[in-house]
């Protein structure tokens, strides 16, 4: 059903509101550029970088299936390919553990986050809900790669760090996402239930959570295949984990191997939209 | 489907945390916590070590500042605003285009596409390689896009610029694919069959329809720009993430620990000022 702001938005008066904003995020833009000082140069590669550039693009039209020669091997080293399934392993179970926490974490924080939860049990209360934003607020501002670097230089080295540079940021996002969908969810269920006499926690418990799974569920997924990529960054600091192996490759000018790395990770990514896909058939959300 | 999906996830749950070498127990061993010790040690700005007193702290800050807050701050912003600009400038033009109603015979007219089944089929053909074409620009993440594109390009803003700029075009693309599938047909419909061409649609209906909410996405990634491009610094170009790590290379873990709060701070910004523009969107859209 068309509303009133769809065709609102085909007037005249709107016209003039769009090419207001557009205008500024252009000026933006442009500031920005000025700004930064840049030039269209940084665009060529120079010298040495025009024909990295070639041979890069060149190997990949040609992965690697197996070490390129040159270059230190070890006498114990597997064969490439289950070097490379080594590498998504690794990259994977770090996202799994840090989502399956998050989840977790991020269901409580994002309950105790939301106004729905403590709609009625008075004003006191809101002091426990402002700190626990402000704590996801902190949580997720900084980012998993700065994590990863703090909890290098306190802890050194560890796969439970990488779990926990990664499951920090993400229980706040999470969380806080949870929160909002918690309270924007739709209200019919919890009226209902709470026109019959149900307590105010039975009233979020059984209509509003359950109300919102779906949508908690999907976000979820869509987080899990953000942490895969950032569990895969995370090897440039030296976890076990496809980037690591990357960066390897690419320091020893290996550039086919690169590419058959870029494309397990690609691989990786097709098959969770494939399986996303599916489950959003099955939801219809 | 779906319960095979939950066995697989609980299933792929436990061998992440099981059969792993993330081992959390391993955080507490001994070398750990010395060196626990160490960071916090360090982690104490210097004028408060050497002369115990608060009053050096404020000199300290101004100096870190000036050193190099500003312009870390300013570069990260700058790199963010011009990358989300094209890509929402590019994500657009994917969106449009990967729009299976815009992208049939008889735009936004379902039934009427009989003796049009060539043509039909052509555009639908291009709106799903359009559509595998978001997902794979999406699927590398933005660091690794920088690196390889600072080996190519040297070092300037652009690897960083162009790095999050194609991330987000594939994201922007995809999100504005689904904004246009999801508009209100009857306006649409009703300029098709008084025999507007596509394009006259796609800019006089589509377009304004589909500005607002596609401006809410533009918004939201801003913020994730503003957070990834303070990292990308750790590449080596200019922004709050190469001073971070700097810092850390040094041992300085004082002043890593401040930049790190003052990225997180950039983002909390960047973060409010996004709310502030999708609010003021919403209350039109």
């Amino acid at each position: 059903m068309a509303k009133p702001a769809d065709l609102a938005a085909l007037g005249g008066q709107e016209s003039t509101r769009r090419v207001r904003v557009l205008t500024g995020i252009l000026a933006a833009g442009i500031l920005a550029f000025l700004g930064l000082g840049l030039d269209g140069s940084g665009l060529l590669p120079k010298g040495d970088g025009a024909s990295l550039v070639r041979e890069f693009f060149v190997a990949a039209l040609q992965p690697a299936w197996d070490y390129e020669p040159g270059g230190f091997l070890p006498a114990d080293a597997p064969p490439f390919l289950l070097k490379v399934a080594k590498g998504l392993w690794g990259t994977l179970v770090y996202a799994i553990a840090a989502i399956s926490l998050s989840f977790v974490f991020g269901l409580l924080l994002g309950v105790l986050a939301s106004e729905s939860f403590w709609a009625t049990r008075g004003k006191a209360w809101g002091v426990v809900r402002w700190s626990i934003r402000i704590l996801l607020t902190g949580m997720r501002s900084i980012h998993e790669l700065l994590w990863a670097l703090l909890l290098l230089a306190a802890l050194g080295l560890s796969p439970a760090a990488a779990v926990l540079a990664i499951f920090i940021p993400y229980t706040g996002t999470l969380a806080k996402v949870f929160s909002e969908m918690l309270d924007e969810s739709d209200p019919r269920p919890s009226y209902a239930l709470s026109q019959i006499g149900a307590s105010q926690s039975r009233v979020f418990l059984f209509a509003r959570l359950p109300r919102t799974l779906p949508d908690i569920a999907a976000y979820t997924f869509y987080r899990f295949e953000c942490a895969v990529r950032s569990s895969a960054v995370l090897g440039f600091f030296g976890f076990t984990t496809v980037g690591l192996y990357l960066k390897q490759s690419f320091e020893n000018l290996h550039y086919h191997e690169v590419w058959t790395y870029l494309y397990s990770l690609i691989l990786v990514v097709l098959v969770l939209e494939a399986w996303s896909a599916q489950l959003r058939r099955r939801f219809v959300v | 489907m779906l319960q095979i999906s939950g066995w697989l996830a609980l299933g792929l749950i436990a061998l992440a945390w099981f059969f792993s070498d993330i081992d959390f127990s391993d955080l507490f061993s001994a070398r750990r916590m010395d060196n626990l010790s160490r960071f916090a040690e360090r982690a104490l700005p210097d004028p408060l070590r050497e002369s115990g007193e608060g009053g050096s702290l404020g000199a300290w800050v101004t100096n870190q500042m000036n050193l190099y807050g500003w312009r870390g701050m300013g570069a990260t912003l700058g790199i963010s605003v011009i990358a989300i600009v094209l890509a929402g400038g590019i994500g657009s033009i994917l969106g449009a285009f990967g729009a299976r109603n815009l992208m049939s015979a008889h735009p936004f007219v379902p039934h009427a596409t009989a003796g049009h089944g060539a043509c039909n089929h052509a555009l639908d053909r291009v709106a799903q390689v359009v559509r595998i074409l978001c997902i794979l620009l999406r699927a590398i993440p933005e660091y690794i896009w920088a690196y390889l594109l600072l080996a190519m390009l040297g070092s300037s803003a652009w690897p960083a610029i162009l790095a999050l700029a194609i991330h987000n075009s594939g994201i922007l693309g995809r999100l504005g694919g689904e904004t246009i599938e999801n508009l209100a047909s009857e306006p649409l419909r009703a300029m098709s069959m008084a025999g507007a061409t596509r394009k006259e649609i796609a800019i006089a209906g589509v377009f304004p329809m589909a500005l607002g909410r596609y401006l809410l996405y533009f918004f939201y990634r801003f913020e994730t720009c503003v957070r990834e491009a303070t990292v990308l610094g750790m590449l080596g170009m200019v922004s709050l993430g190469y001073y971070i790590f700097e810092a850390r290379a040094h041992d300085q873990y004082d002043e890593l620990i401040f930049l790190v709060i003052l990225g997180g701070l950039l983002v909390m910004l960047a973060d409010i000022l996004s709310d502030l523009a999708r609010r003021w969107l919403r209350r039109s859209v």
